[in-house]
């Protein structure tokens, strides 16, 4: 298939970093990267139901002339087709317009993280909001390039999760990678997983593909997090709820992304993913 | 808790989901309430802040006053709520023509602190637009919490325009015609009622704040049928003031932005520019509501030479204000410009022919108020009414359809694109559903594409060909190759028909000797216009997609019309 993910360049030292991992992910699953070089330091995502302005940092606009070569190169190094994306269309003449057509998105680091923090830090309202409204897996990548060899789903028996899954099985499918589940059981017992699995078609697939489903029962959600391999894809559902219920509950997501180092990718509640 | 739920999801489907008017009526009041009250607050924040600098506008340094406001004002815009400057109502437009309506929630306030700061210091510029940019996104954003699709959206942008127009004119009609004329540009069943409503609340809020709001104080204007000649020649004038106006906006805009200067630099010397302008002719400042009231009522001073300066000191700084990087609308510089290009006309005519009886000073103010609005806008009904509102003139409204007409349509003639869709049509950015432009940008080529293709291998032989043709029934045939699978060409049947005649050949004829490699291509990022015209140039009906060199699918123009027809009935299928 064509799947293609937009990663936005930023031409500096970390913004390389990033880059690396784009085009890892791509290369390893079989996707083509697009990039697009930002002339100015917003630019807005139409989604079905809400329009996100994505504000950037000024670093993205760093040194315009060489943004293109070093992007060439890094593309180059990785033994793949540099595609570049420009904006046809513009809101204002400072503000143009990202097509959201695309099959992954690969999350701006400044809108995603406090650089002072050494892990993946504060994923903050705005990536939120495009994971919630996104038709597409986001992802987010850890500060340093750091190539995954293995995939990891959080199942927890939710309709995000299930996608979350369908999404890890495609992965592990087109990229040859072994699959990790990851579940932690609460009070519902293991068999009420694999019902739900059976109930969604997708046994024979884990069988062929997942290579161990780990259930935590009394163990803590943490616990749970160490056990994740650190080089592994971290494949995750994201309910993408308001503030409110943020404040009140606490955020899953943010927890795991301010926990660990791990690359992840991220299905929110518009996110359809199919194995075809 | 579940029957609580239940009974609310039952009571919200009966009232709202069967039939959509009532949630719209109730959404679009929302909507114009919200919109009027910040309309309102803006109005209430210019006339207090305006007085208090008026004092300080005696002093000699009083010319960076302008500057100050509309550096406040571009910082803010650009560093805290990080949108560009600018007017707001093409983005609007923008926004409704191609994403249903969509707009940030932060566009439903910045717009009106920077247009408060820009227009209390003194720039040039009105706050009508930027109250158009909140009252449309507030409506918007009512619609996202309320989950509603795009048309429905759409409409609740109407009435957050209609809300906010009608409430700072005190002009409910004004405000339901200059959103259903200019914004949507479809009068619909569907959309009015909602926006009626929205507009009436929104002047009831302003009504209610502000009772004893009247705009323009009403005049007797005691127009006759001699009149009418006069008239035609001040629509004349009145086009032609309105191309000027629109063409030196977008000029004076173009310099600045070819300027080296930094955007603050750029602020500070437009700002200074209007401060000194208005140092000797006052009128240039601020929306200047109170001289169109003097030239209304016939007790505007200017002789007719200065008033005739006045016209193209207005326009300038207008320019100078918006172009350089402040923030406001071109609502009340029309208005201004409209009076003064009366007046003008009134003392000229006067001078020329003393001793004709015709209506007056006041009365051709108005008529010039329309001619601008009507020409710059290109928007007829939205200028007599307005003028019919804010003035009471409703002896008038011969004379007024008159002249906005007349006006509109010369304008229309030299300049064929209004002020606000002009930079969107230039982009190619203009689309009102159900225009073909529209439709083709709606669809997507990889809806388009047929992916159901046999493809075959360019090291095939022509004898096991002949058999996949035999049981297929496509026209085309992409050839790929063998290991990498990427897109060499297409053999078309219509193009191989004398080999398939010589049995004799089968086995001496490989595919990659009769296939087309010159056949043009398509990428799933391409427009579908450029697709198509690409097609009509070549005079083909068929196409191959090929994206990184991989065969897609291929695209055909019947299927472009199958879908063509599905879209514009559903865009188009709407009461």
């Amino acid at each position: 298939m064509n799947y293609k993910l937009l990663h936005i360049f930023r031409n500096t030292p970390f913004g390389r970093e990033t880059l690396l991992q784009s085009l890892y992910f791509c290369k390893t699953i079989n996707a083509y990267p697009v990039v697009y070089i930002p002339k100015s330091d917003k630019f807005l995502l139409y989604f079905s139901n809400d329009a996100v302005q994505v504000d950037l940092d000024h670093s993205y606009l760093n040194a315009p002339e060489t943004a293109k070569v070093h992007a060439e190169q890094l593309f180059e190094d990785m033994g793949i087709k540099p595609m570049f994306y420009e904006p046809k269309n513009y809101t204002a003449s400072t503000l143009p317009d990202i097509s959201t057509n695309f099959d992954y998105l690969c999350c701006p680091r400044s809108v995603s993280d406090l650089s002072s923090k050494i892990g993946l830090g504060h994923i903050g309202p705005k990536v939120r909001r495009i994971i919630k409204h996104a038709t597409f897996p986001v992802l987010i990548t850890s500060p340093v390039f750091k190539p995954w060899t293995s995939i990891s789903v959080f199942f927890g028996g939710s309709e995000n999760a299930m996608n979350a899954l369908t999404l890890g099985l495609k992965l592990a499918m087109s990229s040859g990678l072994p699959l990790n589940i990851y579940t932690l059981t609460e009070k519902k017992g293991e068999e009420y997983y694999r019902e739900l699995i059976r109930k969604n078609d997708l046994e024979s697939l884990m069988d062929q593909y997942t290579v161990q489903w780990h259930f935590y029962g009394d163990k803590k959600f943490d616990t749970m997090l160490y056990e994740v391999p650190h080089n592994s894809l971290i494949v995750l559902g994201a309910y993408g709820h308001g503030i409110i219920k943020e404040i009140l509950l606490g955020s899953k997501m943010e927890h795991i992304q301010s926990t660990v180092t791990n690359n992840l990718l991220i299905t929110g509640p518009h996110c359809t993913i199919s194995l075809q | 808790m579940q029957t609580i739920k239940n009974t609310y999801k039952a009571i919200y489907y009966r009232l709202f989901q069967l039939d959509d008017r009532l949630l719209l009526i109730v959404a679009g009041s929302i909507a114009g309430i919200c919109s009027g009250l910040a309309a309102v607050a803006l109005r209430l924040s210019l006339e207090s802040v305006t007085e208090l600098l008026h004092p300080l506008r005696h002093y000699w340094w009083a010319f960076v006053l302008p500057a100050a406001g509309a550096l406040l004002s571009s910082l803010y815009l650009e560093k805290i709520s990080r949108e560009g400057a600018g007017h707001g109502i093409p983005e609007v437009i923008y926004a409704v023509s191609r994403y249903g309506g969509l707009l940030r929630l932060r566009s439903s306030y910045s717009r009106l602190i920077a247009s408060f700061l820009t227009i209390s210091s003194g720039g040039s510029a009105g706050p009508e637009a930027p109250v158009v940019m909140s009252g449309s996104a507030i409506g918007s954003n009512i619609a996202k919490a309320l989950g509603l699709n795009d048309r429905q959206r759409i409409t609740l942008v109407g009435c957050g325009t209609a809300g906010a127009i009608s409430a700072i004119f005190n002009a409910p009609i004004a405000g339901l015609v200059f959103t259903i004329e200019v914004l949507l540009g479809e009068w619909k069943f569907v959309n009015i009622i909602p926006i009626a409503i929205a507009a009436v609340a929104g002047a009831q809020v302003s009504q209610a704040i502000i009772p004893e709001q009247v705009l323009f104080n009403h005049q007797p204007f005691n127009m006759m049928v001699v009149d009418i000649l006069p008239s035609l020649g001040l629509a004349t004038l009145a086009a032609l003031i309105s191309v000027l106006f629109t063409k030196s906006l977008r000029k004076i805009g173009r310099i600045a932005k070819k300027s080296s200067l930094p955007l603050w630099g750029r602020v500070i010397v437009g700002g200074c520019a209007v401060g000194v302008i208005g140092g000797f002719m006052p009128l240039v400042l601020g929306e200047g509501y109170h001289f169109i009231q003097s030239m209304i009522s016939g007790s505007f001073s200017m002789g007719l030479f200065m008033t005739f300066v006045a016209i193209f000191a207005k326009i300038f700084a207008t320019g100078m204000t918006l172009g350089w990087g402040g923030s406001g609308g071109i609502f009340a510089p029309c208005l201004v410009i409209g009076s003064l290009t009366g007046v003008v006309f009134h003392k000229a005519l006067s001078f020329l022919l003393p001793s004709i009886d015709i209506a007056s000073e006041g009365a051709y103010a108005l008529l010039g108020m329309t001619g601008l609005i009507s020409g710059v806008m290109q928007a007829p009904l939205t200028g007599i009414f307005l003028i019919v509102e804010i003035t009471g003139g409703y002896e008038t409204i011969l004379p007024l359809i008159l002249v906005s007409s007349l006006s509109c349509t010369m304008s229309h003639y030299i300049e064929p694109a209004s002020y606000y869709l002009k930079d969107l049509i230039e982009r190619g950015q203009f689309m009102r559903p159900g225009t073909d432009a529209r439709i083709l940008s709606d669809l997507r080529l990889n809806e388009l594409v047929e992916i159901d293709y046999i493809k075959v291998s360019e090291n095939m032989v022509f004898r096991d060909f002949i058999e996949i043709i035999k049981s297929s029934k496509q026209n085309f045939f992409p050839v790929v190759e063998d290991e990498t699978d990427i897109y060499k060409g297409v053999i078309q049947l219509s193009t191989i028909r004398r080999y398939a005649l010589e049995p004799g050949m089968y086995d001496m004829v490989f595919l990659n000797q009769v296939m087309d490699e010159d056949v043009i291509t398509a990428s799933l990022e391409d427009d579908l216009q450029d697709v198509l015209d690409s097609m009509d140039l070549n005079n083909m009906d068929t196409i191959p997609v090929v994206e990184n060199d991989r065969f897609i699918g291929m695209i055909a123009k019947t299927r472009v019309l199958d879908l063509y027809r599905r879209e514009l009935i559903m865009q188009t299928n709407i009461q």
